[in-house]
């Protein structure tokens, strides 16, 4: 009874309605617009909305967060430019759609499917998260320590850049987020005697840094490119159009929750991997792949919505963040004093209830807004990169300043933005370095207890992996990983592999 | 698994810049200052003592370290393969990694955190935002000064009364301004 209750506070009270339907509209303008991301608007807002309470905080990101994801589609049909990175595969063939001038129909069956897949992933977060709480209430320190590793190796392995150069930016993350002193024994651990440095640096700050400096900076290389303008027609999709796509809708959806679910990993690659599914399962579509074909819209959209139910799953559950917005997201239930974990569903269960509830709202605000006020968002959406820049540039400082009114912040969040520019132009990515910075704690305090427990001897460490199943599937996944990076691996895969593919892609 | 975008710009996680099998410019600087610094921190991590014990396994010492040879060997692995790499042709730090907006931008960036304290938020931002908006829009004067000193009003009123965030107010006296708007528009007691 009291989940229901706190599943409803949202519907029963009108300021959060009003936050969860202003984040949601909020996000999908932050979603079309290219420069903006989810990530970058829910990391600046943490350092606004912290003096808030908890609830309509939380309210506030979950709209922008699921709208966002959404919204990218948007641009991505309209321009041929992915307004968020989960939208990437949808402009594959939403854009040539367009071109034919069936924009309205991409735009509406897209708001459909997104609707459907976030559903799908909510209901799967609704019923699998208290279970996995459950079970990870058995888990020991090593099992956490494991899993930090494993969410940070998955982000490198699973997009299609290099792992190598993932698990430098983990390592990266988890060297930054030990910065200052030691929680347990008080040692100075890389403050190199700087009074500076002796708090530690702010994750606020390298968030900010990382995914909004360092984004505006590198949209300066697109700052001439102008919109193009598309005659959008009727938006609302038939229901044969809906019914005819459902199967695949499901297929995705469920590839989308998965792989919002596996730490680490969110929207973007799951829609990527979605495509990728879509492409091989559909026999005949109506158009070929990239050249407008329905399937290759309904897949993206789907996985990425559903992947942010996934995403909610390993935060709630084991405060290890499912994608780099629920990372984000971690940070700032961290600042209103909660914290996530599997105690989190046991002492304040109503807190996952609301937020259950939250995502439905934001789900159903997002449909109402994916399929009206298209004359106002074409419009919204031509604001030029020239004013968007330096507006996000303005605000990433402000927000990094908010948080501690300190200037230190202030130079920690450029010097990590300059950094992070770099790093996007040599293909490192970022994810990873977020994730280690959040996971830095967990990982160092979980493993000292692991270690403390077995006496320090790892040969016990490793004896107690083995005698329990848990940590030997989680060690040999983070094995695994590293396996199959290697060219012995691709070479047996391609082995495998070759005879099938041959006959499908041809 | 291998989806083929042209947007190798570094926005997402799942497609991050940098291209397979090519090296950019810059790019071996860059691995090799990574390489160093990683290096610099594992000599650092080494250095952390543990105050109430042995520098044993369960000592501050023991994630640092090993996350920071993790970094110095990834980072090695990296400098070594780009190495190895061809260049790609027809790209030049200065046009496509650092051309002269960014850099100008960035010097600006960092001078409006240095200014932000003593001058205060609004006189800062206003000749932040004119010059950068009229340096990438080139547009005429007018405009932009509507698009910037309109866009900073509607910005410091969302944050500062809406969301009452604390920004340095420097040498405007914001405070007052406030309180004179507040009582007008409450009237007389």
């Amino acid at each position: 009874m009291d989940a229901v209750l706190a599943f409803l506070t949202v519907f029963t009270q009108p300021e959060l309605l009003l936050l969860v339907g202003l984040g949601t509209f909020a996000g999908v303008y932050v979603g079309a617009i290219p420069g903006l991301s989810v990530t970058m608007a829910v990391s600046i807002l943490i350092s606004f909305t912290f003096s808030w309470d908890v609830y309509p905080a939380i309210s506030l990101m979950i709209g922008i967060y699921m709208g966002g994801v959404y919204g990218g589609s948007r641009t991505a049909i309209l321009l041929n430019i992915p307004g968020a990175p989960s939208a990437i595969a949808t402009a594959l063939d939403g854009y040539p759609l367009a071109k034919r001038g069936e924009a309205g129909t991409a735009i509406g069956v897209t708001t459909v499917m997104s609707f459907i897949g976030g559903f799908i992933g909510i209901g799967v977060l609704a019923v699998a998260a208290p279970f996995v709480s459950d079970f990870a209430l058995k888990f020991q320190p090593r099992d956490y320590m494991l899993l930090a590793v494993l969410g940070i190796l998955l982000v490198g392995s699973l997009s299609s850049g290099s792992l190598i150069k993932g698990i430098f930016a983990g390592a990266l993350g988890i060297a930054i987020g030990a910065v200052g002193r030691d929680p347990l024994t008080f040692t100075e651990r890389f403050t190199f005697d700087l009074p500076l440095m002796q708090g530690g640096i702010s994750f606020i700050a390298v968030m900010i840094g990382m995914f909004g400096v360092s984004e505006a900076l590198m949209q300066l290389h697109h700052v001439n490119k102008d919109a193009v303008r598309q005659k959008i027609s009727r938006i609302v999709p038939s229901l044969s159009t809906v019914k005819k796509h459902l199967p695949l809708s499901l297929q995705t959806s469920t590839i989308g929750v998965v792989i919002g679910a596996l730490p680490g990993t969110g929207g973007d690659i799951a829609a990527l991997m979605a495509y990728d599914h879509a492409k091989r399962v559909t026999k005949n579509p109506e158009r070929p792949f990239g050249d407008g074909a329905m399937e290759g819209l309904v897949a993206p959209e789907t996985a990425n919505n559903s992947a942010v139910g996934g995403a909610f799953i390993p935060m709630m559950t084991l405060g290890i963040p499912g994608d780099a917005v629920t990372a984000i997201m971690i940070g700032a239930l961290f600042i209103h004093g909660l914290n996530p974990g599997p105690m989190l569903m046991v002492d304040q269960p109503d807190m996952f209830w609301f937020i259950v509830g939250a995502l439905v709202m934001a789900n159903v605000f997002m449909l109402i807004f994916g399929l009206t006020g298209i004359k106002l968002f074409t419009k919204i959406v031509e604001m030029p990169r020239a004013v968007l820049i330096p507006l996000i540039m303005l605000l990433s400082i402000v927000g990094a300043y908010a948080v501690n009114n300190s200037l230190s912040d202030v130079y920690w969040m450029l010097g990590f933005g300059f950094f992070g520019y770099f790093m996007r132009h040599y293909g490192y990515p970022l994810g990873p370095v977020i994730l280690g910075v959040i996971l830095s704690r967990l990982l160092d305090d979980n493993w000292r207890r692991a270690i403390i427990s077995e006496r320090e001897d790892l040969g016990r460490f490793f004896g107690g992996i083995f005698s329990s199943p848990l940590s030997t599937v989680l060690l040999i996944a983070v094995i695994l990983i590293f396996v199959s990076q290697t060219p012995l691996w691709t070479r047996a895969k391609a082995h495998i592999l070759k005879p099938r593919n041959q006959g499908v892609q041809g | 698994m291998k989806i083929e975008t042209e947007h190798h710009d570094g926005t997402s996680d799942a497609t991050p810049g940098g291209y397979e099998g090519q090296r950019r410019p810059g790019e071996l600087i860059f691995g090799a200052v990574m390489f160093l610094g990683s290096l610099f921190l594992v000599f650092s991590a080494w250095g952390i003592e543990n105050t109430f014990g042995p520098n044993g396994l369960s000592s501050p010492r023991a994630i640092p370290l090993a996350t920071t040879i993790v970094m110095a060997i990834a980072a090695g692995v990296i400098l070594f393969k780009d190495a190895r790499l061809p260049r790609v042709t027809g790209e030049t730090v200065m046009k496509d990694i650092l051309p002269v907006n960014v850099i100008i931008l960035a010097v600006m960036l960092v001078a409006y955190g240095v200014a932000l304290k003593p001058i205060g938020f609004l006189p800062t931002s206003a000749v932040f935002l004119i010059i950068a908006i009229k340096l990438l829009a080139r547009r005429g004067w007018g405009w932009t000064l509507l698009v910037s000193l309109g866009s900073l009003i509607l910005i410091w009123i969302v944050f500062r009364i809406v969301f009452t965030v604390l920004i340095p107010a420097g040498i405007v006296p914001e405070a007052e301004v406030i309180q004179m708007f507040r009582s007008l528009f409450q009237g007389a007691p």
